[in-house]
């Protein structure tokens, strides 16, 4: 019995080391968010805020006046790229999950490989082919260049959970005389609404500020930066203003950690299930 | 019958352009970048140099006389990566064992707690950081100096050493929840049976976890391993925001060193130079990619 005591005292202590690892930033964040910005930086800081103050969160929108542009450059960044994604995820995945076709093998491989590739290795092909089309400081360029890396993930998200979907429903369908387009349209995007919200918000939290590379390669245009590089320009200043910069970073997190929460448990499902099945 | 067997071929008519226009064609240009001279100002005007840009990266100094400056960036990536990879799996693997631990009260909150940093964009992480390791106020600082554990605060990011290591300790805390999440959903799968039967024959805890766990855990292991490897030697924006690369070319990963030589250097550098280089990242990639789709393809057959 002892044993046991011992034992959940040593897990409860280890698990909570993980855990305070993973919030320290948080919290830093938090209490710095909420501590007026007027009261001067001790060294040693202060572990828990000596007063707390919402004014920095409206301060951080005077001291960067184009947060808001930034805030919805960031959305519509996220919309395109998700848009394509799905749009490009949606056929792909139903083809691969329920077809046999000769180059669907090779096309899977593609898929998972693709997902390997990150923007910087394609930057200045992407620049260049940009450029050329005249896309250079448009909201165009980081939409479709972002679209490439949320794609492969996307359309393996739709083909896995199609796989873990019985066939019989189209098939009634099939029978009953849709035509196959009809049917995805009518029956299959019904179906797979679970994977297709998952894609939707991976490939949009993913638009919204996972490519910090892209717009820093393509976008030279104030007004069209998203929230990422405002922030980092605010940051980069030479004497940072801490207060304002932690309460920025809080709004511009928490809609794509409440959007992410929402729907974890699908893409964890899909990245652990599947496989290359026949 | 006919019409049903172009169905297929139509709907992968976008993902063949997009894969087509924005991923094969720009590879395909890195390579034959690689085999060019061109300025980025005006990459329409270039030379064919053959294999000069490969020779470059052995060949060209910076700072350290020993090592070329792609060799060092690319020794550097290999131990960054393997560290960060290394801390990810070793914790993620305690962390999900102990979340699926019937000893540990309380799991379902800390699996909770574990997803929303998870939910975090790297970059803005990166910025909280900045702040949390800030040499003066920030609040691991302040924990280390109250515990008296140091006398005076660390400038994580001004010398070399402890800037290498502190980025490391980002990344992990970047890529960590990932793995312990999926981790834990391939423990989840072990069938209870197993361990019940293992009871009964008198196994305890250690022989339990070598016997069992870890042989059935190990397809998802690899998995983890792997993709977490690739995102890892792809990472760019942490380092970026916290240190650039430095100082003194200490946190100059890889990426950091291609995004620098294309863009940034380009009086020594430019884009035959930085193509030479993604290649190496993108065999790198590669690499890792065919182990991972072995594995893919060895789970179907089980």
């Amino acid at each position: 019995m002892k044993k046991a005591i011992y034992k959940k005292i040593i897990y409860q202590i280890l698990m909570l080391m993980i855990v305070v690892f993973l919030y320290l930033p948080i919290y830093q964040m938090i209490i710095t968010s909420l501590r007026p910005a007027e009261l001067p930086w001790e060294s040693p800081a202060p572990l828990f805020p000596e007063k707390i103050t919402f004014s920095n969160f409206l301060k951080a929108f005077q001291l960067v006046p184009r947060m808001p542009r930034y805030l919805l450059n960031s959305f519509i960044y996220g919309i395109g790229v998700s848009t394509i994604s799905l749009l490009v995820a949606i056929p792909a995945g139903y083809a691969l999950a329920r077809f046999k076709f000769l180059l669907r093998k090779g096309l899977m491989v593609i898929v998972i490989y693709a997902n390997m590739f990150a923007p910087i290795m394609l930057l200045v092909p992407i620049y260049v082919i940009m450029r050329k089309f005249g896309l250079i400081n448009t909201y165009f360029s980081v939409i479709l260049s972002g679209s490439i890396f949320t794609i492969p993930l996307s359309t393996w998200l739709v083909t896995s959970y199609m796989q873990g979907i019985p066939k019989d429903i189209e098939e009634a369908a099939l029978i009953d005389g849709c035509t196959t387009y009809s049917t995805i349209y009518r029956i299959v995007i019904p179906m797979i609404s679970p994977a297709l919200v998952a894609v939707f918000i991976y490939a949009f939290i993913t638009g919204w500020s996972q490519q910090f590379i892209l717009a820093l390669g393509l976008i030279k245009n104030d007004q069209l930066m998203p929230i990422v590089q405002g922030l980092y320009q605010f940051f980069s200043r030479s004497s940072v203003r801490w207060n304002e910069l932690m309460a920025a970073i809080l709004i511009s997190t928490i809609i794509p950690v409440i959007m992410f929460l929402l729907v974890q448990k699908y893409i964890v499902k899909g990245l652990t299930a599947g496989g290359l099945k026949e | 019958m006919t019409k049903k067997k172009t169905v297929p071929y139509v709907l992968i008519i976008p993902l063949l352009i997009a894969f087509g226009i924005f991923m094969f064609y720009p590879l395909y240009k890195v390579i034959e970048n690689s085999f060019y001279e061109s300025s980025f100002l005006n990459p329409f005007k270039r030379q064919f140099v053959g294999f000069e840009n490969y020779k470059w990266l052995f060949n060209f100094k910076l700072f350290n006389p020993k090592w070329s400056y792609f060799m060092s960036a690319f020794g550097r990536s290999l131990l960054w990566v393997g560290l960060s990879v290394t801390l990810k799996i070793i914790i993620g693997l305690g962390g999900s064992l102990l979340l699926n631990s019937k000893h540990l009260s309380g799991s379902k909150i800390y699996r909770i707690l574990i997803v929303v940093p998870w939910a975090i964009p790297w970059a803005m992480g990166a910025m909280m950081w900045a702040w949390t390791l800030n040499g003066q106020f920030g609040i691991v600082n302040s924990f280390l100096l109250k515990l008296h554990i140091i006398k005076s605060p660390i400038s994580f990011f001004s010398t070399p050493l402890t800037a290498f290591i502190s980025t490391i300790l980002v990344d992990v805390w970047a890529g960590l929840p990932f793995v312990l999440i999926m981790l834990l959903s391939g423990l989840q799968n072990i069938p209870e049976v197993l361990y019940e039967a293992a009871t009964i024959d008198g196994a305890g805890d250690f022989t339990k976890f070598t016997k069992i766990t870890l042989p059935t855990l190990k397809p998802v292991i690899l998995t983890v391993s792997l993709l977490s490897l690739v995102w890892t030697f792809n990472s760019f924006d942490i380092i970026w925001i916290l240190t650039r690369g430095g100082p003194l070319n200490s946190t100059e990963t890889l990426p950091i060193a291609i995004y620098n030589v294309s863009f940034l250097m380009t009086r020594f550098g430019g884009i035959g130079k930085a193509s030479a280089m993604t290649i190496a990242q993108v065999l790198l990639v590669t690499i890792v990619s065919i182990f991972y789709i072995k594995i893919l393809g060895k789970g179907a057959e089980g």
